[in-house]
């Protein structure tokens, strides 16, 4: 495993070997050999020297040793599968050893720590990220610390039943209910054998059959009433948990850091909100109940049977184990068979949702007979699934009942010949054959219980993995309130990758004003959304600080902070509501007036009031019944309701014709006017009145200075600005 | 300041509130409608709007000239806001109180009479404070918007609008239908 500050025996006496009496002080290991097949390399700095070895069966041997001092750069080379890391020698390239994925961050930090020795700045104390698990070392990712092999199952099961404890109450009342709910279903077989042995095989005491039937017709009425009571609660408690879970989930979501989104599709995020939570509740309201309920019938039933007769009793259960083995094995053929089918129409519903989405490009390239031929391929495999899945189940539930019902045919022969030989009453044998009905679904739910509630506690997982997973309050506790933010920003040395050994930007620093308005200017991908990014705080840096008025940001609080920073972006997102709900979002409490002065400055009352509900009216899921430049400046609107001291543009203005950005600009000019303003854009002419401009490639600050400064200077700036000229030369042309 | 000069800018930046009391409307020998604000700007057919149609009838209505487009009458800029139009003089009020009938056909709905179900498309009849009325609905969940939790609004299959302001006011027959419906 790579660990940079703990060192191998091994590895010390290979350097000591190569240079007595060096001190190491970085060490790190890659996954693969010099060949590029899996095995071991290691790179190790030794006072003065870097070297690389080779570990193999004959022990390490030295392939590389560089005089650190002539190396200028450490570089990771991102390759597909893996990385290499490349040092800088005298102005040349030299490849030092390469690695799997696995290793990428440990290398990051290798490199982050030898870049850092050759600017002669101490070794710094790079923090790992622990992704293994720390008992099993199986890979857990960054976010979580939840190991599914190490989990206990009877662990996660606690936490579960962690949920039922405010409403004790009612469980109790669930176990009681069910309880009675058992004992009053054991009576009528019971009644059974006496009217059969007292009244019907003897022909006498008829006077007792009334009492009978009225014995049996209340214990029936009691099993019944009790069960329907307990099933009404049961309802309560299952809707109640689930409703618990969702919400803490649902909490814990809105809390989760940046990186995790990165990390996690929505969709997964979404099932675990569905069908995790209703799995966990399926498990606690119907699985776990029922499963008790199996266990104590079938004991009471056997106990019973014993009772009456053990030789009857030890026959009729000689099925039993067969039908819980063959119930065990067939239902996970079954559930195969299910899940594939359901696969099926995923695939099916994607396909569908996929081909009409693109109707009109179908229709253009008058491609219907391949679309056609797409789907009937679907379809036909839909239709396998369907039918293989029918008939599995079609087969599976006669052959159970048969198996279940052989039972009574083993009791009605041998409780004949009991009968016949041993004297054993008519009655005894009736009852026998009723108690082994009611022991026939318990037994049947038994033996595919074990799946079903490991399917529900691999759901409890992975809901648990959401609560578990970092938040960003754990992660920031910054505990300086900031009063009032005056707008100075300060980027100071700051370093950043999304992935350790992919840094994104690089020793970046600059200081803004308080109500300037910067412009970030470059190609795409050379970061300038990550510096939003973290001057919004979604994520920390690397290396260096940011600082506000002076305070290092880390320290900020986050909820202060956040509220004095307002964000105007590319995609402007408006959720389903009315207008007036959309700019209010970041004020609820705002007054009309204060709304419709705020739309006013943001050019956007007057297109709202032309809209026949007015500030009433509903934009739609993402905002979708509004045109671009409306939405835009509804966002407008908002960001200058919330006031905020800090404000970001990102490419406010993209994709809108002339006159909405000729309007959205004037919007924008009225926001901006006393703010700190971080601006993206690429349309250049945008950002002519800015304070200053920070030109930036790949990751660093390569100009800055004022839009006439950069233009003069006849750089990228200038070069950027005359690509940007002729590109809208030639949209003039075409428009 | 000319006082024109202050109608004019209210225009670019701010909001501009007018005074109940500098506001008149009347209507012209002409049969047209005229609004005179401060005395000494005339609006010729003005258009009022409410900038809170449904959750706020009363306050915050919108004067506004047209400007005649091709085939019909567009929207032209806003004069002034009226934080209440309810203290306009009663002769104004009474105009304004017309025209705004007149821009808002927006029946609210006190019972739901019956209800027909035929195969996705219902035809129900609404008693409203606009009369009876027998409205055909189609995918109507898609069509309904909830306000609140008692206020619902719901689009017919014209296009047409019906208000309930409170669900739990209507009678429990007409609620039936309701969650029929919905």
């Amino acid at each position: 495993m790579a660990e940079s500050n703990h060192i191998p025996e091994d590895v010390g006496e290979a350097v000591q070997g190569v240079r007595p009496g060096a001190e190491i002080r970085v060490v790190a290991f890659s996954d693969l050999g010099p060949d590029g097949n899996f095995g071991e390399q290691f790179l190790a700095l030794a006072d003065d020297r870097l070297l690389v070895f080779s570990s193999d069966s004959e022990g390490p041997q030295l392939l590389k040793d560089l005089p650190f001092s002539d190396v200028s750069k450490v570089e990771i080379e991102t390759l597909v599968g893996g990385a290499a890391l490349r040092a800088v020698v005298n102005g040349r390239r030299e490849d030092l050893l390469s690695f799997s994925h696995a290793m990428s961050d440990a290398f990051g930090r290798v490199r982050i720590q030898l870049d850092a020795l050759i600017e002669g700045k101490p070794l710094p104390e790079v923090e790992e990220r622990a992704k293994r698990c720390a008992t099993c070392g199986l890979f857990l990712g960054e976010h979580t610390r939840v190991c599914p092999r190490c989990l206990r199952k009877g662990a996660t099961l606690r936490r579960l039943l962690g949920y039922t404890k405010p409403y004790a109450g009612r469980m109790v009342l669930v176990g009681c209910l069910m309880m009675g709910g058992i004992l009053a279903g054991l009576v009528p077989p019971y009644l059974t054998k006496v009217l059969v042995d007292r009244v019907l095989d003897p022909r006498t005491n008829y006077h007792l059959v009334i009492w009978l039937v009225l014995g049996l017709a209340s214990a029936s009425l009691a099993h019944t009433g009790l069960e329907i009571w307990r099933n009404r609660v049961t309802a309560w408690l299952g809707a109640r948990i689930s409703f618990d879970i969702r919400s803490q989930l649902y909490e814990r979501l809105q809390w989760l850091s940046m990186r995790y989104y990165d990390h996690h599709p929505t969709g997964t995020i979404i099932s675990r909100l569905t069908q995790d939570a209703n799995g966990i509740q399926d498990l606690l309201a119907y699985a776990l109940p029922f499963l008790v309920v199996s266990v104590v019938t079938i004991f009471a039933v056997s106990v019973i049977l014993l009772g009456m007769n053990w030789k009857l009793a030890l026959i009729a259960m000689v099925p039993l184990p067969l039908l819980f083995l063959v119930v065990r094995k067939l239902w996970r053929l079954l559930r195969r068979a299910f899940h594939n089918w359901w696969y099926r129409w995923r695939r099916f519903h994607g396909l569908v949702a996929d081909a009409l989405g693109r109707v009109k490009v179908t229709k253009a390239f008058s491609q219907q007979q391949s679309e056609i031929g797409r789907y009937f391929y679907r379809n036909d495999e839909l239709r396998a699934a369907g039918a293989y899945a029918d008939a599995t189940a079609g087969t599976f539930f006669p052959l159970m009942w048969l198996i279940i019902g052989s039972g009574s045919l083993l009791v009605w022969y041998f409780g004949s010949m009991l009968q016949m030989h041993q004297g054993i009453t008519l009655g005894t044998i009736v009852a026998f054959l009723a108690y082994l009905a009611m022991v026939q679904f318990p037994l049947e739910f038994l033996g595919h219980s074990t799946q079903w509630i490991t399917r529900a506690l691999t759901a409890a997982e992975r809901v648990f993995e959401v609560l578990d997973a970092e938040s960003e309050s754990e992660q920031s506790r910054g505990e300086v309130e900031l009063e009032e933010i005056h707008g100075e920003v300060e980027y100071r040395n700051v370093g950043f990758g999304y992935e350790k050994h992919q840094q994104v930007l690089k020793d970046m620093s600059f200081t803004v004003r308080p109500g300037q308005m910067l412009g970030l200017v470059g190609k795409s991908g050379v970061g300038k959304s990550t510096i939003i990014n973290l001057l919004c705080r979604f994520y920390d840096a690397d290396e260096g600080e940011i600082f506000i008025d002076g305070v290092p940001l880390r320290d900020v609080s986050l909820w202060s902070y956040r509220g004095r920073l307002g964000v105007v972006l590319q995609e402007p997102f408006l959720f389903s509501g009315t207008i007036a709900e959309n700019i209010a979002y970041a004020k609820p409490e705002a007054t009309p007036e204060e709304i419709m002065a705020a739309a006013k400055i943001a050019n956007a009352h007057d297109f709202i009031i032309g809209k026949p509900d007015g500030y009433d009216e509903q934009v739609g899921e993402r905002g979708n019944r509004l045109s671009g430049g409306e939405k835009q400046r509804v966002c407008i609107a908002r960001a200058i309701l919330h006031n905020p001291a800090i404000l970001i543009l990102d490419e406010a203005t993209a994709s809108v014709d002339l006159e909405t950005e000729q309007q959205i600009q004037e919007a924008i000019g009225r926001l901006i006017k006393g703010r700190t303003t971080f601006a993206i854009a690429h349309r250049l002419s945008t950002l002519r009145n800015a304070h200053k401009l920070l030109v930036l490639d790949e990751g660093r600050i390569v100009e800055s200075g004022t839009h006439d400064e950069l233009k003069a200077k006849k750089g990228l700036y200038a070069k950027l600005l005359d690509i940007h000229r002729r590109t809208s030369t030639v949209g003039a042309i075409d428009g | 300041m000319d006082k024109r000069q202050g109608v004019q800018e209210a225009s670019s930046l701010e909001l501009r509130y007018l005074d109940p009391d500098e506001v008149r409307v009347w209507r012209g020998e002409d049969g047209r409608v005229y609004c005179t604000i401060a005395d000494e700007l005339t609006v010729l057919t003005p258009m009022f709007m409410r900038s809170h149609p449904l959750s706020d009838l009363e306050r915050y209505l919108s004067i506004r000239g047209v400007e005649p487009k091709e085939r019909s009458v567009a929207m032209g800029k806003e004069f002034g806001l009226l934080r209440n139009w309810h203290r306009l003089d009663p002769d104004s009020r009474a105009i304004v109180e017309a025209e705004l009938e007149r821009r808002y056909l927006h029946p609210k709905v006190f019972a739901i009479l019956s209800v027909r179900d035929y195969s996705g498309v219902q035809v129900c009849e609404f008693d409203t404070d606009r009369g009876l009325r027998e409205v055909t609905l189609r995918d109507v969940r898609d069509n309904v918007i909830y306000l609140g939790r008692s206020r619902i609004l719901i689009t017919d299959a014209e296009g047409n609008r019906y208000d309930i302001e409170d669900v739990n006011t209507l009678d429990p027959d007409s609620r039936a239908r309701l969650a029929r419906i919905l």
